[in-house]
């Protein structure tokens, strides 16, 4: 979309009575989640359902530590995605670039602040973890990789990806100009400009593919790496942390391209290859993943541990059962869909967001799996077997994040165009 | 000189991770003593953190400093 001579591109400035409506929605899930995190603030953590193992017979990591970890998932595949478009001159991509960066850097600051709700004293614990960290723990890596190193990486990217953008529009006089010349910072749309930011940006694509593997094989470690803990000590955590992290973050990104090509009428810019690229990808990640699943199941079910076959148990039987069953069909449903499209050339847009969306409600399923059950089932101690329900303060704060995620991105659209601009 | 100070960071970013990971932060082996467990240097952490910045923020200055021969 060329940038005209008043108005500027994709509804930016432009408010709508749909836009305000859903802003509307998100504010409430926000303010809602706020005040369910006062009350935590106010009286402790005691208002939700975490509890110590073993005396307690509770999971001190519950709904939050599973979504900081479906947050950081949704994280990979935007960069991911951002990067290889970059790196491998995926020239038909470039549409879905920018929201891509956009849903990284929001999964991402979502991610740290779940790891905020999840603390007790959170300003005391960010300190704590700053200044005493151990290199050796994957908390240490968690935090510094994963949530900021990644983070700040994305952010500069994001900024310097959209200077030119910025630039154009600082031609165009409006309420937002200041800001678009601040974002431009003095850019010249020069040959030696753009081959200079190609240059850049190759060199930081090629950094944040790495960085971005290493950051959430760390977020695997930290309980891959747990000798004690049947269900989570094993070599699988970190590859299929990986692999689920693009599953659920290309399962967001096809939900939102649909959704933004709907209402901005993008039809032309992200057309079905650019659908039938995404499906083919998450076609990858979910068979890779599917594949981890069963080796895991079969190494337990194999294992004459009694530990793991007493939280195995609870996974296919037990109290667990409903939603390790409604993750297997939430990925199973895609796959076979996946499939087919591959299979006979023929790819829908409704199918490719039905799967995305199931895809998210197996990611979300199999987090608190991999988080709650091996505290509560899978003790090598002589405890008493725990239980885990999250309060209303943890499902209101959750919400309150997910309302936060979607104002941050629907403001983010108003003031700043969320696919490259064209030429003037 | 544009190119030279973003590379400086670069290693500069790279060396404080390196130093602050193997020399100032906590020594990585079996925590069973305090030595184990207590950074050598407080908020090494934080410097491993810096280091990180700094090689992205090379990009940033790599790509904002004008050329010595710019108007």
């Amino acid at each position: 979309m060329a940038v005209q001579t008043q108005k500027l591109p994709y509804g930016i400035g432009r408010i709508s009575g749909g836009w305000l409506l859903a802003l509307l929605v998100a504010l409430v899930f926000t303010v809602f989640g706020g005040y369910a995190y006062a009350q935590q603030l106010i009286y402790g953590e005691v208002v939700t359902g975490m509890r110590d193992i073993g005396t307690m017979a509770g999971a001190p990591w519950g709904l939050y530590i599973a979504f900081v970890v479906y947050f950081e998932g949704v994280s990979f595949a935007g960069i991911a995605v951002a990067a290889l478009i970059r790196l491998l001159d995926l020239d038909h991509l470039k549409p879905i670039a920018r929201m891509a960066q956009v849903m990284t850097v929001i999964a991402l600051i979502l991610g740290g602040l779940g790891v905020i709700a999840d603390v007790g004293k959170p300003g005391r614990a960010f300190i704590n973890l700053l200044k005493y960290a151990r290199p050796g723990s994957p908390f240490f890596g968690t935090l510094t990789i994963a949530i900021l190193g990644f983070l700040f990486g994305a952010l500069v990217y994001l900024y310097l990806d959209g200077r030119r953008d910025a630039a154009l529009l600082a031609k165009v006089p409006g309420k937002f100009q200041g800001f678009y010349r601040w974002w431009a910072a003095g850019y010249q749309d020069t040959p030696e400009a753009r081959e200079r930011h190609e240059r850049a940006s190759f060199w930081l694509a090629l950094a944040i593919i790495p960085l971005l593997v290493v950051a959430h094989s760390t977020l695997g470690f930290v309980f891959g790496l747990q000798v004690g803990r049947p269900g989570w000590f094993g070599t699988l955590q970190a590859p299929g942390f990986l692999a689920m992290a693009g599953v659920s973050g290309l399962g967001h990104l096809i939900v939102l391209a649909a959704i933004l090509r709907k209402v901005y009428g993008l039809e032309e810019q992200i057309d079905i290859a650019v659908f039938r690229w995404l499906s083919n990808l998450l076609l990858i990640f979910t068979a890779v993943y599917v594949y981890f699943m069963v080796v895991e199941w079969l190494t337990s079910v194999y294992s004459a541990n009694t530990a793991e076959a007493q939280l195995l148990n609870a996974l296919l039987r037990g109290e667990y059962a409903w939603i390790f069953w409604l993750s297997v069909v939430s990925l199973l449903i895609p796959l076979v869909l996946l499939i087919g499209q591959f299979a006979t050339g023929k790819y829908r847009i409704g199918w490719l967001v039905f799967s995305g969306v199931l895809v998210n409600v197996a990611a979300i399923g199999k987090r608190f799996l991999v988080v709650v059950p091996s505290q509560t089932h899978g003790s090598l101690m002589p405890y008493v077997i725990g239980s885990y329900s999250p309060t209303w303060v943890e499902i209101g704060v959750v919400l309150g994040l997910m309302g936060l995620g979607a104002l941050l991105f629907m403001l983010f659209a108003k003031v700043f165009p969320i696919m490259e601009v064209e030429e003037v | 000189m544009r190119k030279t100070l973003s590379l400086s960071m670069v290693v500069l970013g790279f060396a404080l991770q390196a130093i602050s990971y193997f020399a100032l932060a906590a020594p990585l082996g079996t925590p069973t003593s305090p030595a184990y467990a207590d950074p050598r240097l407080p908020f090494a952490p934080l410097l491993f953190i810096v280091g990180v910045a700094l090689v992205f923020l090379a990009a940033v200055v790599y790509e904002l400093m004008p050329d010595k021969n710019a108007k």
